[in-house]
């Protein structure tokens, strides 16, 4: 018999695999003609990190999910300003 | 077979299915679909050593997992920068 703590892990694990398939799901669902797609994909990326950095915690590996937590947001805002002042501008 | 190693070969078939999602994003014609289809990458398969060296007691992929978190988003700020341009 399983204990408590390995029933919630276990349920926090399946959590994030069913955050990841929908995200999986989620960035090839628009089209490419669409105008602007790019933030919505940014956008339904934002999930699938979460799911991750909750993978990695309940993983045992809390010093690399902090640190992805602090990383995330700055790579999606350079991914945004980026399109935004180089691609977009064109 | 324990429901924790179930739910870890569930997660890592659902970050399998994650990750060609991402390879076929990041192969569309604008840069800005490949930064964001690599950065997703390189979480997903960061996730996956994790649960590779939880299962298999492989030491080295925690090592290769923590340069992927790393250097993933460093080098997207990078690359994103570039593509911003410098004016």
């Amino acid at each position: 018999m399983d204990d408590i703590f390995t029933i919630i892990k276990s349920i926090l694990l399946l959590l994030s695999a069913v955050l990841v398939l929908l995200a999986a799901f989620g960035i090839l669902r628009y089209k490419d003609d669409l105008e602007r797609v790019l933030y919505a994909r940014i956008h339904i990326l934002g999930v699938a990190d979460m799911a991750c950095i909750l993978a990695l915690l309940t993983l045992g590996e809390p010093l690399l999910a902090a640190l992805y937590f602090i990383l995330s947001p700055f790579a999606a805002h350079a991914m945004a300003n980026g399109f935004y002042y180089g691609e977009d501008k064109q | 077979m324990s429901i924790l190693l179930m739910s870890e070969y569930i997660l890592l078939a659902a970050l399998a299915i994650f990750a060609v999602a991402c390879m076929r994003i990041a192969t569309r014609k604008t840069i800005g679909m490949g930064l964001v289809g690599t950065s997703a990458l390189s979480i997903a398969v960061a996730v996956i050593l994790i649960i590779v060296q939880n299962i298999y007691q492989i030491g080295f992929c925690k090592d290769i997992a923590t340069a992927l978190v790393i250097l993933g988003p460093v080098g997207t700020i990078a690359f994103a920068s570039v593509l911003r341009g410098w004016k």
